[in-house]
């Protein structure tokens, strides 16, 4: 069995270093601004260098004809265990989850996986960038920005660290203890989640003596790993994405974030609806999770994960979708589309697709749009790529084009072939 | 909410008048699409097509455009029940999902809201024989008898791979809890607890022969012990049970059609499948129908070869293919799921509807009633406000046997008066609990 | 030798304190007498005779004999009856008393301790309905009764006279006995035996049979068929020694025959349609416990003849729960209607009785039932389930639930209106035997009186 894993093919696809080109004829979708029909888009050194109806064209330029298609920036999943995780019930294959509550040193690019299966059948549906994170324990680690092509994972770096993750204690009755039934009493979960909410500001506090400590240069001073990782956190430099599913631990973060200076971005904030106006107000972005979700409560609307986006949208809260997933991360664009079909715009679906978390990852002036000095990250398709039934024809990273071929074409292929 | 169905349920009662949903897009899936009506009289199909007769008295409701299919059939899902899996033992199939009914469960709302209208409530898949499973309709209102699809075939589940061997293997499941581990640990031994229960099976079945036998010649002998565990099994021997067959890698099932050939039974069913495009011939071959996931994959080993290519595979080697769920989530959207198949491997649209509605109806024996719009069979109808296929479409309305059992409006619209009532609901309870309270304190 | 010589004086010496007993022969006079099976009389007079009721009426003579309790402006009523309970039994005793522990979701009571595994560790996980798992079928609440159980002091101080008690561990969990709260000598305390036999819906767990609801139900109906062919093969065998096998001892299928009812758990509407369906499929005489939805079914149950037990303790949150988690509508309303089963069920006319679930003080029975009357029951319809109704539900309605010449004296004298919170119970008659009640005891805090959390999903 274990050979089954050593032996995952390596398929990272750096091909020609070919750059440079004209794409010519498709409409293009910049999503910054309106489409451009029969459009002409020239990349120099994976840079968009031109955009319009006519640019000027070097001579020489390699030309792709893409007459009927459609232009999109890249897709960007902003929470995927990308790299980090392959077959999610065999241990041995996953390393999302380190032993511990306290762990901000980790850092999640460094255990990427240039070979990993997931990343070609990902980035196949026009994922060119993801967010991908640890987890576990109350900071699990720092989370990492990454292209979904390269050689090695410095390769694939966007940018790294790109958050700080952090699972906001929680009062946890619903919870059930392995072999215990009903809820747990509520004062038990209470002591427990008090316990670790003291943990976390005491770490918080640790972690700024050592910033002072640092600065005045006093002899005593010893580098330490895990409070090295918290500097940036604590300079308001790293944001802190935090996890806050339910109404108490999202406001409870947002007033934590506050309390400590911290940049807050807010992820799988399913209840956020009850909130949004505090969302808008204190300008805190939020990473939703899956659309093609149950409602939380029994009595919640039976739509009630559908219209989340409409609803945040409404009330002015920015946000960006993910999948926390890796083998579902390439159904990304289906969850904003069910989204779409139940209230949020069309344009603010894709936006939250490219140019919103391209924003709330602060690399909107290389990623998210289609606009000239930004990166050619972009994909060719014949249609709108929010619709299952849309092919994606090409992938371009930085202007590299990818190779879309992955484990399942390849053995869709073989087995098609099979007498 | 309940109350809603309730409601519904009252009039539902009432002698019914004809019902003609007009000026709707038809997907018919087993007859093409055409743009019409549909005549509905107590509770089935009567007339399909462009024009039909109009009865006087008929309730015309006024489709404008809307998108009509038949009711999404899921032949695999594990709502509804307060039960799934009896894991304790290799071969449960003295259990029954029917026992355990829960006609209350919110996720058969959902899954309604989502158009599907007949579901296989199925045991789950801890051990290589599991337990009797139930074909229902999502009647949400009505009690569990309710529910029942009338005259549709039993099912009794079947198991392979990882999961029936996993007791054998884990030495524990929770920390500090010991547990025996289970035969079977393999792949082997799965296998083998298939045959030892056929082989019991039919041993059973002779031993009742004997008794009669005896009976007839006038012995003293009281019938043999009658063994729950063994009397599913025997019904599947006499084809009178539908074997549906939990497998994922392509040498498991292979292994279960050699198997069903051997005790000459079919396999209407092979579940999940993942592995089904490798061995889509001998499928095709045995007679065997596959029942798949469209791309879940990579969530352990036995899934590592999954492909989203797989329904399309397998329909092109002429296997009869439809897509379940086997989750509350995913079984509310299961027409974009069909979607995935034109994307991937190129269906047509089609066949990629027959996916989740005759295919799965043939799978479940219910084709006769389910599956498609066509005169006789029950209107069990879901409105979409586009093309199915699409993934904007929303579904407005579902219909079974011409009783509306879901309204998107009427859902909205009754949302404030449910919250109304919790808020009353929860003061009541909180007076209470204030009134008790100072009862309760020890005196000083 | 010497040791059977000391236990036949002990014997002999227990038989003369039982004559040597205290005044057996009682008038209470002038007192309103609820008699429950005919009309109330007003102002009248109630004889005790040898532990029975020897008169009743507006004008009885007293005998020269009796101990005259003058009962101006008091009240007789028949003893309570706790139609379901473990009083008595040693292993509750021990343990807390609390909510039967009963069927699937709805009762599962939250922070309780995990049931006790019917097997011991080493012991090899059930295989099957043959290894017969949780099937103590065989034990008997008659032979198990702890006269010393320090709750039964407690219940009759609340007007409780009998009780049909249980041992209520386990899936057939063993038959009941209808025993009177009271008397020196177990044997004494039992008044008709077996009453029936108390089924739970219990899991083993995920590794021993049955695992799951859907098990347990299977295992039931397999034990029944079992205990059928056992019938039969018995009877066979008896016919032909010489030609059929012996069929084996079976102790467990033993119990299931000699019930004469079945007691099944089932609260939500869910559970008792299925119940319901399953009793009739195995032709069960069948009394369902917990009722708590009844309210929804009670036309169900009418139909099906089936009579219930509703439990007083009525579902509650928890008082443990959390305070900004707000529970479904479903939850909500279940726990809001539960108090209307009462009165639903008696509309319809359905045969219930009350049992007090643990609430055997005088100020939690009164404070559950009274949930029960504001939602519309009538007092006589109160007093008839936890008297005359639960005597006819086990057939001992002949010896008990009424005030009527022959009966087993079983009366509280109270003064007032029973259910009322100022009323006081001033003296218990069981069996003929006067007791005074305990002093109401302050207010209980913790496990007993913490309400059952339902978790309905």
């Amino acid at each position: 069995m274990r050979e089954l894993f050593v032996c995952l093919v390596c398929v990272a696809s750096l091909a020609a270093a070919d750059n440079t080109f004209l794409l010519r004829g498709a409409t293009i979708h910049p999503v910054s601004g309106p489409e451009i029909r029969d459009g002409m888009l020239l990349v120099k050194d994976g840079v968009i260098a031109e955009v319009g109806t006519k640019v000027a064209v070097p001579r020489g330029v390699r030309v792709i004809e893409a007459r009927g298609l459609h232009v999109y920036p890249g897709l960007i999943d902003s929470g995927t265990q990308l790299g980090l995780a392959e077959i999610s019930s065999v241990r041995e294959t996953v390393d999302t989850t380190e032993i511990g509550d306290f762990n901000p040193q980790l850092r999640a690019i460094i255990a990427v996986h240039p070979a990993s299966e997931h990343i070609p059948v990902t980035r196949a549906n026009g994922i060119t960038t993801a967010v991908t994170l640890p987890s576990g324990g109350i900071i699990s680690g720092q989370g990492a920005l990454i292209h979904l092509d390269g050689w090695t994972w410095e390769q694939m770096q966007v940018q790294a660290p790109v958050c700080m993750v952090l699972q906001f204690p929680v009062i946890q009755t619903r919870q059930e203890r392995p072999g215990a039934r009903g809820p747990r009493p509520f004062s038990e979960a209470k002591r427990d989640y008090e316990r670790r909410l003291q943990q976390l500001r005491e770490f918080f506090e640790q972690a700024r003596r050592y910033q002072k400590a640092k600065l005045a240069g006093s002899p005593e001073f010893r580098t330490d790993a895990r409070m090295e990782a918290m500097l940036p956190v604590l300079e308001g430099k790293l944001p802190v994405l935090v996890h806050a599913v339910r109404e108490r631990a999202i406001r409870e973060a947002i007033a934590f974030a506050e309390s400590q200076k911290i940049r807050l971005v807010l992820a799988e904030a399913r209840e956020a609806w009850k909130v949004a106006d505090l969302l808008k107000q204190k300008n805190i972005p939020v990473i939703l999770g899956p659309t093609l979700e149950l409602p939380l409560e029994e009595d919640d609307p039976y739509d009630k994960a559908y219209t989340l986006p409409a609803e945040l949208h409404r009330a002015g809260v920015k946000f960006a979708f993910a999948s926390f997933s890796t083998s579902f991360a390439r159904n990304l664009p289906y969850q904003a589309a069910m989204a779409v079909a139940f209230g949020l715009p069309y344009e603010e679906a894709l936006k939250a697709l490219t140019l919103y978390p391209a924003q709330i990852w602060g690399v909107s002036d290389k990623l998210g749009s289609i606009e000239k000095g930004k990166w050619a990250d972009l994909i060719v398709t014949d249609g709108d790529p929010l619709e299952t039934r849309t092919q994606i024809k090409r992938v371009f990273i930085q202007g590299r084009e990818v190779d879309l071929s992955n484990k399942h074409l390849r053995l869709y292929e073989i087995y098609s072939r099979r007498p | 909410m309940r109350r809603y169905a309730l409601c519904l349920l009252a009039s539902w009662a009432l002698a019914a008048p004809p019902i003609v949903i007009r000026n709707a897009n038809v997907l018919t899936v087993t007859k093409g699409r055409y743009q019409g009506s549909i005549l509905v009289r107590d509770g089935k199909i009567v007339e399909a097509g462009p024009k039909v007769t109009i009865p006087p008295d008929a309730q015309v409701i006024e489709a404008g455009g809307q998108y009509v299919m038949p009711g999404i059939v899921d032949p695999h899902s594990h709502i509804a029940t307060e039960s799934v899996n009896e894991g304790s033992v290799s071969v449960s199939s003295m259990v029954s999902v029917e026992d355990v009914l829960d006609p209350e469960d919110i996720a058969i709302y959902r899954a309604l809201a989502g158009g599907v209208t007949t579901i296989a409530v199925m045991h789950g898949s801890a051990n290589a024989v599991g337990g009797q499973c139930t074909v229902i309709k999502l009647r949400w209102g009505r009690d569990a008898r309710g529910l029942l699809f009338e005259g549709a075939p039993p099912i009794l589940k079947f198991a392979m791979g990882e999961n029936p061997k996993r007791r054998g293997s884990l030495p524990s499941l929770l920390p500090g809890v010991t547990v025996q581990p289970r035969y079977p640990a393999t792949r082997m031994g799965v296998e083998d607890v298939m045959r030892q229960a056929f082989l019991e099976a039919r041993a059973y079945r002779e031993e009742w022969r004997r008794y009669e036998e005896k009976r007839q010649r006038g012995e003293p002998a009281i019938p043999p012990r009658r063994d729950l565990r063994l009397e599913p099994l025997v019904e599947v021997l006499e084809g009178r049970r539908l074997a549906h067959v939990h497998c994922y890698r392509a040498d498991e099932i292979l292994a279960v059609l050699r198997l069903s050939q051997e005790f000459n039974f079919r396999i209407p069913a092979l579940i999940h499948v993942l592995e089904g495009y490798k061995v889509a011939r001998e499928i095709a071959a045995a007679g065997a129908g596959a029942s798949t996931f469209t791309d879940w994959w990579a969530y352990k080993v036995e899934a590592y070869d999954a492909i989203p290519y797989n329904a399309a595979l397998m329909v092109r080697k002429g296997v009869l293919v439809s897509l379940n769920s086997d989750s509350a989530e995913l079984m509310r959207h299961m027409n974009q799921e069909a979607a995935k198949t034109i994307k991937y491997g190129g269906l047509s649209e089609d066949e990629a509807l027959a996916l989740i509605t005759i295919n799965p109806a043939r799978q479940l024996g219910v084709d006769k009633r389910v599956g498609s719009i066509e005169p006789g069979k029950d209107a069990d109808l879901v409105f979409f406000d586009r093309h199915p296929l699409s993934n904007y479409a929303k579904v407005l309305r579902v219909m079974i046997e011409g009783q509306i059992y879901f309204d998107r409006d009427r859902d909205m619209s009754r949302r404030a008066e449910l919250e109304a009532r919790k808020k009353a609901l929860l003061e009541r309870a909180r007076e209470r609990e204030k009134k008790q309270a100072p009862a309760r304190r020890r005196p000083a | 030798m010497r040791r059977i010589s000391r236990w036949a004086i002990m014997w002999i010496a227990a038989v003369l304190c039982v004559r040597a007993a205290p005044p057996s022969v009682f008038a209470i006079r002038g007192a309103r007498v609820v008699t429950v099976s005919g009309p109330v009389i007003e102002k009248g007079t109630v004889v005790i005779r040898d532990g029975l009721i020897a008169d009743v009426g507006a004008s009885v003579p007293i005998p020269a004999d009796a101990w005259v309790i003058e009962a101006e402006g008091l009240t007789v009523y028949p003893g309570l009856i706790d139609a379901l309970s473990s009083l008595g039994m040693p292993e509750a005793a021990a343990q807390t008393a609390g909510t039967v522990r009963a069927t699937s979701r709805s009762q599962q009571p939250a922070p309780a301790p995990a049931p006790t595994p019917p097997q011991t560790p080493e012991a090899k996980p059930a295989q099957g309905p043959e290894d017969r798992p949780s099937n103590t079928s065989w034990l008997r609440a008659a032979d198990l009764i702890t006269p010393g159980d320090s709750r039964l002091e407690t219940a009759r101080s609340a007007g409780f006279t009998a009780a049909v008690t249980f041992p209520q561990r386990g899936i057939f969990a063993g038959q009941g006995a209808v025993i009177a709260l009271g008397g020196e000598r177990a044997g004494e305390m039992v008044i008709a035996a077996p009453a029936g036999l108390y089924l739970t819906l219990t899991t083993a767990g995920f590794t021993s049979f049955p695992g799951s609801l859907m098990g347990v139900l299977a295992y039931i109906r397999q034990v029944y068929l079992d205990a059928e062919h056992y019938r039969l093969a018995k009877e066979l065998y008896a016919r032909h020694p010489a030609s059929v096998p012996r069929p084996a001892y079976d102790r467990a299928l033993e119990g299931v025959l000699e019930a004469p009812r079945v007691l099944l758990p089932a609260s939500r509407a869910v559970e008792i349609d299925r119940m319901l369906r399953f009793a009739a499929e195995l032709k069960l005489n069948a009394v369902l416990y917990g009722g708590h939805e009844a309210h929804r079914v009670a036309a169900l149950l009418k139909k099906s003849g089936v009579p219930v037990l509703v439990s007083l303790r009525w579902p509650e949150r928890s008082r443990d729960a959390d305070p900004e988690q707000v529970e479904s509508l479903r939850v909500l309303e279940f726990r809001e209607m539960a108090p209307s089963t009462p009165a639903a069920l008696a509309k319809e006319g359905v045969r219930f009785a009350f049992y007090a679930d643990g609430l055997w003080s005088q100020r939690e029975l009164v404070r559950a039932v009274r949930r029960a009357l504001e939602a519309g029951l009538s007092q006589a319809d109160a007093v008839r389930a936890f008297t005359l109704s639960a005597a006819e539900i086990y057939g001992v309605a002949d010896r008990l639930g009424s005030i009527e010449k022959g009966k087993i004296a079983n009366l509280i004298v109270t003064d007032g209106e029973l259910f009322q919170e100022k009323t006081r119970v001033k003296y218990v008659f069981v069996d003929g035997r006067k007791y005074e009640p305990l002093p109401e005891a302050p207010p209980e805090e913790g496990g007993r009186a913490e309400p059952s959390e339902e978790v309905v999903q």
